[in-house]
């Protein structure tokens, strides 16, 4: 179960502090699916590296609690650590670092802090080529440096596949649709189903409504000027493609 | 060379080549250095000989000292060999070296210099290559010790198609001082050459890259490339760039790049949202900056050899 109660977020800019998060409420019960919509600007991107504990990204007021465990104060790795991912919109370029060593330290890291046994090249191996199989990413791409000359559905591919080998209990997927064409959309949407799981609960974050025909959510919400402003089944997002963001943004002005 | 130099006429900052690097503040009074006769090594190998293992020198610093020590490799048409200087020393010294490289044509040779000079000791080094046509120079420079050290490197590419890969590392710490400072010279049409430096500077270490590449008017299709980065490790570190493209041929493909800075923050925090804690997130970027050039040597156990001196020293500094 995440908990989201009253959230007050700022970023740091050059020109000072700017809040973008204001008092925004949200809860998942743990195997459901919610949808974050909203247009440009509405903080969607601010609440993901919130969520994650991003520097920068401050919490002024409210609580983020994963299955009652107070996340605001945690670092991004202890967040890591209790079951949080986050697949980026920008997945990072890593030069220098093969996509072999990035998951072995990762996955080490995490089983690690989880108080698990860390897995040796073997495990590790096998448990690569398992995952990767499933989301059709060759062993060439292994081989090359994280994220560094993917193509676009490479790297939210390359997103997905941590996510399947961290088994998280709570994923925030960032636009992890946008720029993918529907093959790459489909593959990616696969490999988020085949996660879900009565213990696990996700938040995608989108601009755009077709993801939802592949990851079906539970619930929907709009977000507008860094609050919910509605929440409704899957038809909101219907209509929301229809009608587009124009009432939410009057609203919020 | 049996007479003192006088402390006059070494280069001091004032000249263009030398401005970053003080060599004779550094040194202080020569007078107490004692000069040595030179100590001269040659390599000669013949037409199409190849060399099966790497060879190695030491050259080796004692305190109170003037070395000369002079290099000379030739490589007639079609030999192969791959060389390791290692620079080790005691004490306050001070090592001029000359060394001087033919390659022959269809030659290659693979020059590795691992300097692990004293904490007190001083390197000056003038390194002169000529490449015939078809050649390949493959150098890559482990800076890690030293009080102050320069290498100028003069490289000419006399016949087409010749590849010359001038790459390097410099790990410093406390007050070192390292400069590297280089002349590519495309004398010939079709050849390619690439420069690839990177820092790492801790305390008030101070880091010199001079890198130009010269293309004459014949030299037409010259591929040469050039590129220095710098991560700044403390607040007090200082790193000077100078890239230089001075071309006189109308059909080439040239370029340089120069970066100085702190560690992106952005890799840090994809790495820690994915378990590492900040420490083992910077301890893994920075060693794949050093990693990506030590892979340029092309010789597995050198390059783990190099990788191991860097993770010693990341290990102690980080």
């Amino acid at each position: 179960m995440i908990e989201i109660k009253n959230l007050y977020a700022s970023v740091e800019t050059d020109d000072g502090e700017k809040e973008i998060l204001k008092g925004l409420d949200l809860s998942i019960e743990s195997g459901q699916v919610h949808a974050i919509m909203g247009p440009n600007g509405a903080g969607k991107s601010t609440l993901s590296y919130v969520l994650a504990g991003r520097q920068g990204y401050n919490v002024t007021d409210g609580s983020i609690t994963v299955d009652e465990q107070e996340f605001t104060s945690l670092a991004p790795e202890e967040r890591a650590a209790a079951g949080m991912f986050l697949a980026f919109q920008y997945p990072v370029e890593i030069p220098g670092v093969n996509m072999n060593t990035f998951l072995k330290t990762a996955i080490n890291a995490v089983r690690k802090s989880r108080g698990e046994e860390e897995l040796d090249a073997l495990g590790l191996l096998k448990l690569i080529k398992a995952k990767t199989k499933a989301l059709g990413i060759s062993d060439d791409m292994m081989k090359r440096a994280v994220n560094v000359g993917f193509s676009g559905g490479e790297k939210k591919r390359n997103e997905i596949l941590q996510m399947a080998m961290l088994e998280p209990k709570f994923s925030v997927l960032d636009e992890t649709d946008s720029g993918l064409d529907i093959d790459a959309l489909k593959i990616v949407a696969d490999g988020v189903n085949a996660l879900r799981s009565p213990e696990r609960s996700f938040l995608v974050i989108t601009h755009y409504q077709r993801l939802l025909d592949y990851i079906k959510p539970d619930v929907v919400h709009v977000l507008a000027d860094g609050k919910i402003v509605k929440t409704g089944g899957p038809e909101l997002a219907l209509e929301l493609e229809e009608k587009g963001y124009a009432d939410f943004i009057g609203e919020a002005a | 060379m049996t007479q003192a130099l006088k402390i006059d006429n070494l280069p001091t900052p004032k000249e263009e080549q030398w401005k970053y690097t003080n060599l004779p503040r550094v040194l202080g009074d020569v007078a107490e250095l004692t000069p040595q006769e030179p100590d001269e090594i040659l390599i000669h190998k013949n037409r199409g000989w190849i060399g099966e293992q790497a060879e190695e020198i030491v050259w080796n610093g004692t305190g109170g000292q003037l070395h000369n020590p002079r290099l000379k490799i030739v490589l007639e048409e079609g030999a192969q060999l791959t060389l390791i200087e290692r620079h080790e020393g005691e004490g306050r010294y001070w090592k001029n070296m000359a060394t001087e490289i033919e390659i022959g044509a269809n030659a290659q040779l693979t020059h590795v210099r691992s300097q692990e000079d004293s904490d007190e000791g001083v390197q000056t080094n003038m390194a002169h290559i000529h490449m015939e046509r078809d050649s390949t120079y493959n150098a890559f420079t482990m800076n890690l010790g030293g009080r102050l050290t320069r290498l100028d490197i003069h490289a000419v590419l006399a016949g087409p198609n010749a590849e010359c890969g001038l790459n390097g590392v410099s790990l410093l710490q406390g007050q070192q001082h390292a400069d590297t400072t280089i002349l590519m010279e495309h004398v010939a049409p079709h050849c390619v050459s690439n420069q690839f430096y990177r820092s790492l500077l801790d305390d008030e270490s101070r880091g010199v890259f001079q890198g130009k590449v010269h293309v004459h008017q014949e030299a037409q299709k010259t591929d040469g490339y050039q590129l220095s980065n710098a991560i700044l490790l403390s607040p007090k570190a200082e790193m000077d760039t100078k890239p230089e493209l001075e071309i006189y041929a109308d059909d080439v493909k040239c370029s340089h790049g120069a970066t100085t800075g702190q560690l992106d923050e952005e890799p840090v925090f994809y790495l820690r949202s994915r378990g590492l804690n900040e420490a083992q997130a910077r301890m893994l970027l920075i060693q794949a900056f050093v990693d990506e050039v030590v892979d340029k040597i092309g010789d597995k156990n050198i390059e783990a050899d190099m990788h191991e001196k860097a993770e010693k020293w990341l290990k102690q500094v980080l």
